[in-house]
């Protein structure tokens, strides 16, 4: 009989093996990858939530030509039964003789033609999906979109679904990323005017970062997910800078400095009170201003100090599924008097440094990682949870109640950090 | 244009139907993909997924893997979960990729059955066909590679035991995660003993005893194949029958009298609607956009092939009653059709049937 144990590793003894030294079990490329019903939308570039293909209807007006065989198209069923989206995807099915020959690419023009011709509103741009097929066959999809978009008189742009890059330079979800702002064309820049780049979805309208900006002067926040029309949407181009608040949308702020000179700085969602307001010093740095961030900060340690004293040795179970780093956000809490028994996520080198940290302060924390095969007997009876965080870990303790976290609506700073540990005391 | 979907959504491909079929044995299954199509099998197409979790994994092939051929990963990555996992064998699937670079799915199985130690069986989807051409490949494979012969499987089991094999029963085909059971009821009150549906609720050891059933009852065109295998090889005879349906339609079979009728679903299951019907004086056509039997098709049944052909059918045909899929409804025109009844269709819309009822 075969020991049926889900595999961990604690965070001490992680630690101690260090980046260079990561056991196989946490690494994807080194096993089979387990399609945990906890994660299902992290496994699949087109799945649940923002994948490629509801990513690459961010921008507005605009409709999507998924060029694929059947079968990366399917799941989109689902997506067409949310708001808004039942009416913008059209498929060109691949058979086998395209998917060997890539004669298919010859018809897209056509196709794409069809398409607008057929939508009503006219779209203000066909986006291109494509997938693995068209990844081996290396096709030059810029050159099919310029030849569609002659044909059909709209932008056409390739939105890459390539779950075969998926740990490479460039992941679909950063291509993705790039590729909705690749409509903006020059214009003269207004210094009041500022872009927010990063997710698909508005942040929260509490957040302190659009009063903190307008303080200084902004009179326009842009996002792209609130953005009404294609011409607002091209108004994001007037922008004095971007902020970027997803480090998978470096590459697109990289691309529209290039473009259109519109540079960017780069923050990071955290939920540990001193490092947000470490941040928001470092912003003003780079901005050569104060940022009197006080009101924010005072509020947030009150509520993390009644936390702290209400919620002590409270036992905590994070995934990766939410809108946090599971390891950045186990470090707070523990900061904040919690015990964080497991953690289900991916270790990488960007996140490392907080495993370091953690096992100083919890070294026992098990890390787990959803996509190891042996998940598949995962016991939550082994380590008692009051509380998970996570949609991933609300899935491991059924029992136990959860916060999802996983809203679409962003959390960010300081408002992230109260919000998250109201909506824990809500459940508790 | 032929491919092109403006209203449909795509249909469950081939490697959803090919994994259907061993979701419910002790198998190790392994969708030989970057991600992408397991993500689809697990999320969309396998219902009993987030119930009851199996062994299903992806290969996890990254460019190089496929650029290179690295096969031998794969192997490894599958001899490390055997180590880990009991089953009695594993099943490696094709997708887009492996279809693309041309992988040779019987290299493979001869490579893994080596290295693992493991019966293994290979079905070389390509996910442009859809489901019904994945599950036949799988009926194919385990009663090739596990029927044993009458003499040998009937070892140690009753001899005087009246067995029924039912081919075709999948969630993809029956719209219904507990469909298996309504049809073991059924057919256990007409006499037999144990009633074994490959591929819901039965393992590996009732393809095993497939030589030593009294017949089977193929209730989707994708078990035809291997019933055919089961007769020319052990003289088991087959029936097409198709045992269950939506209560939504039951309801409604007595009021359709004398009308001209169209049901879109697989062919078995459409064809066994319209034996009950044709009774009551309808006149009714089949159609399906999955594959239909030229022997088992009407005069006037259409196998679809474009979503315009199946807006010209509803639309031009003048039908008072339309039986089909909900999902399929809105790309018709409203006023084109008299009545439609909905019988949902797993395979189309995803969605599974809530009540069912013996037909």
């Amino acid at each position: 009989m075969k020991e049926q144990k889900a595999y961990y590793i604690s965070a001490k003894e992680l630690a101690e093996r260090g980046l260079a030294n990561i056991p196989d079990e946490l690494q994807s490329s080194k096993h089979l990858i387990y399609s945990s019903p906890a994660t299902l939308s992290f496994n699949s570039p087109g799945a649940q939530g923002f994948g490629v293909k509801r990513a690459g209807l961010a921008v507005p007006g605009s409709v999507m030509l998924l060029v694929a065989p059947g079968c990366c198209g399917r799941n989109t069923t689902m997506l067409a039964e949310l708001g808004n989206y039942a009416d913008r995807f059209y498929y060109l099915l691949q058979d086998d003789t395209d998917i060997i020959t890539g004669r298919h690419l010859k018809r897209i023009p056509k196709a794409v033609k069809e398409v607008v011709d057929f939508h009503d509103p006219k779209p203000s741009c066909v986006m291109i999906c494509i997938t693995c097929v068209d990844a081996l066959l290396g096709t030059d999809m810029e050159r099919v979109c310029r030849k569609a978009s002659e044909y059909a008189g709209v932008p056409v742009l390739p939105c890459y679904m390539y779950a075969l890059t998926r740990e490479g330079r460039v992941p679909p979800m950063t291509a993705v990323r790039k590729t909705v702002y690749e409509l903006l064309e020059k214009r003269p820049k207004k210094s009041t005017t500022v872009n927010i780049l990063g997710q698909f979805a508005p942040y929260m309208d509490g957040c302190e970062l659009y009063d903190i900006l307008r303080s200084l002067g902004v009179k326009k926040i842009n996002e792209i997910s609130r953005c009404k029309d294609f011409e607002e949407y091209l108004g994001m181009a007037e922008a004095n800078f971007n902020l970027v608040l997803n480090p998978e949308t470096r590459l697109a702020a990289e691309d529209i400095a290039k473009r259109l000179e519109i540079p960017s700085i780069e923050l990071t969602r955290q939920y540990r009170i001193d490092k947000i307001h470490k941040q928001y010093q470092l912003l003003g740095g780079a901005l050569g201003v104060q940022i009197d961030d006080a009101v924010y900060y005072e509020e947030a340690m009150a509520t993390v100090a009644g936390f702290a004293e209400r919620r002590k040795d409270l036992r905590a179970a994070i995934g990766e599924c939410c809108n946090a780093d599971p390891f950045e956000l186990a470090l707070a809490l523990t900061e904040y008097g919690c015990e964080v028994t497991e953690i289900y996520g991916t270790v990488s080198g960007e996140n490392f440094a907080y495993i370091k940290r953690l096992a100083e302060v919890s070294p026992e924390t098990r890390i787990y990682t959803n996509l190891e095969p042996t998940m598949l007997y995962y016991d939550c009876s082994e380590c008692k949870a009051d509380i998970t965080i996570g949609k991933d870990a609300g899935y491991y303790h059924p029992d136990a109640p959860n916060v999802a976290w996983n809203q679409e609506v962003q959390p960010f700073g300081y408002h992230g950090l109260v919000s998250l540990l109201k909506e824990i005391e809500d459940r508790l | 244009m032929k491919g092109l979907l403006k209203v449909l959504s795509p249909f469950a491909p081939d490697q959803s139907g090919a994994a259907s079929v061993f979701y419910d044995m002790d198998c190790i299954t392994v969708i030989c993909d970057a991600g992408g199509c397991t993500g689809n099998i697990c999320g969309f197409d396998e219902p009993r997924w987030f119930g009851d979790a199996r062994p299903i994994f992806s290969a996890g092939l990254r460019d190089m893997d496929a650029i290179l051929g690295r096969d031998d990963r794969l192997i490894d990555k599958l001899k490390l979960v055997s180590d880990k996992l009991e089953a009695d064998f594993a099943a490696i699937i094709g997708t887009p990729v492996p279809a693309v670079i041309g992988t040779d799915m019987r290299a493979l199985k001869r490579m893994a059955e080596k290295r693992c130690g493991l019966p293994v069986v290979t079905v070389d989807c390509t996910g442009t066909k859809l489901y019904d051409a994945g599950e036949d490949e799988a009926f194919m494979q385990l009663m090739e590679g596990f029927a044993g012969s009458q003499a040998d499987a009937g070892k140690g089991e009753p001899a005087a035991e009246r067995r029924l094999g039912v081919l075709g029963a999948t969630p993809l085909n029956l719209s219904n995660i507990k469909a298996d059971e309504l049809i073991r009821e059924k057919y256990k009150a007409e006499g037999y003993d144990r009633v074994m549906c490959y591929g819901m609720g039965d393992g590996l050891d009732s393809v095993r005893l497939a030589s030593t059933v009294e017949k089977n009852i193929v209730i989707a065109p994708s078990g035809i194949r291997a019933a055919e295998y089961l007769k020319e090889k052990f003289g088991v005879p087959y029936e097409l029958d198709y045992p269950v349906i939506a209560k939504t339609v039951a309801e409604k079979i007595g009021e359709i009298k004398d009308a001209k009728v169209l049901i879109i679903h697989q062919q078995v299951a459409a064809n066994a609607l319209r034996a009950k019907l044709e009774v009551q004086g309808n006149c009714v056509a089949v159609a399906s956009f999955f594959g239909m039997k030229k022997e088992l098709m009407n005069e006037n049944d259409v196998q679809l092939e474009t979503e315009e052909a199946y807006c010209r059918l509803v639309e031009e045909c003048g039908f008072d009653y339309v039986i089909c899929d909900p999902l399929l409804r809105r790309a018709v025109k409203k006023d084109s059709y008299g009545e439609w009844i909905d019988w949902t269709h797993f395979a189309v819309s995803g969605n599974l049937e809530e009540e069912i009822c013996a037909l």
